[in-house]
């Protein structure tokens, strides 16, 4: 399995259904100019991009085979963990709460009506910003929830 | 490829930047012969050896790299083929974003001049 990075994930969703130069992926995507300029250089030999003149377009002969490579579980899966330990490993104005938390069953209903809440939110925000915010400028949420028993013995099976 | 020019690779890989002579001087092979092996003559028996005993030095300057030896070997008589899988991916992953971070590297070697 490949994937897609996240790095290369943020150059296919500056370029999205438009046809950008360089210097626009890169101010969008906000990678440095080497970083910028090799990925788009893979992406064009994996034939994701290709290229009409000096502007990067996504290819529409795509086969299935790679779509499903490139948004397949997997691949998504892969890329969430790979952000997710970014936003843990990060240095400066780090956000991130991670406990064991006991709730009974009513607080965990209320728990879960208050996610639902968030969502329709951030999807509010998302809606309200999204043309005038660049990717680069955009934040990195996740939460998530799990019963510790459950988690701890897929540990231990390893799946 | 060839054993050879994987070691070649393998050798840009650790030093990217280094001129013929600077190759010379580290692996002990006379400069003129460093630019035919890597115009693509044959490599002797002893050259290749010279040029994996630097990568193997290279690789040696890192404690943290036998532990990593240690831990795949383990981990190839214990784990499953699932989470070997998910092993493996992980550090693709990990191998192929440095690798965009590095200046663009030829593959071949094919414009090397002499220092």
């Amino acid at each position: 399995m490949r994937g897609l990075s996240s790095l290369e994930r943020v150059i296919l969703e500056c370029i999205g259904k438009q046809a950008l130069n360089y210097d626009d992926v890169q101010n969008q995507s906000g990678l440095q100019e080497n970083v910028c300029f090799n990925i788009l250089q893979a992406l064009i030999i994996r034939g994701i991009l290709k290229t009409e003149g000096s502007l990067y377009k996504v290819s529409e002969t795509i086969s299935p085979l790679m779509m499903e490579e490139i948004n397949g579980y997997e691949a998504r899966k892969a890329e969430s963990l790979e952000l997710i330990e970014a936003v843990v490993d990060q240095n400066s104005e780090r956000i991130f709460k991670f406990s064991k938390i006991a709730m009974d069953s009513r607080d965990e209903k209320i728990f879960i009506a208050m996610l639902s809440n968030l969502e329709s939110f951030l999807k509010d925000a998302h809606v309200k910003a999204q043309s005038s915010v660049p990717l680069k400028d955009r934040k990195v949420v996740f939460w998530g929830m799990g019963d510790v028993q459950k988690l701890m013995n897929q540990v231990i099976v390893g799946k | 490829m060839t054993l050879q020019n994987k070691t070649i690779q393998r050798y840009r890989l650790f030093f990217p930047q280094e001129t013929l002579r600077e190759v010379s001087a580290r692996t002990g092979i006379q400069i003129t012969r460093v630019f035919r092996l890597f115009n693509g003559k044959p490599m002797k028996v002893g050259e290749l050896e010279a040029f994996e005993k630097v990568i193997n030095d290279k690789i040696a300057e890192n404690p943290s790299f036998s532990r990593l030896n240690h831990i795949i070997e383990e981990a190839a008589s214990l784990l499953t083929n699932d989470e070997i899988a998910k092993i493996a991916d992980y550090l693709e992953r990990r191998v192929t974003n440095k690798k965009y971070s590095r200046t663009y590297i030829r593959p071949l070697f094919d414009d090397v001049s002499i220092a």
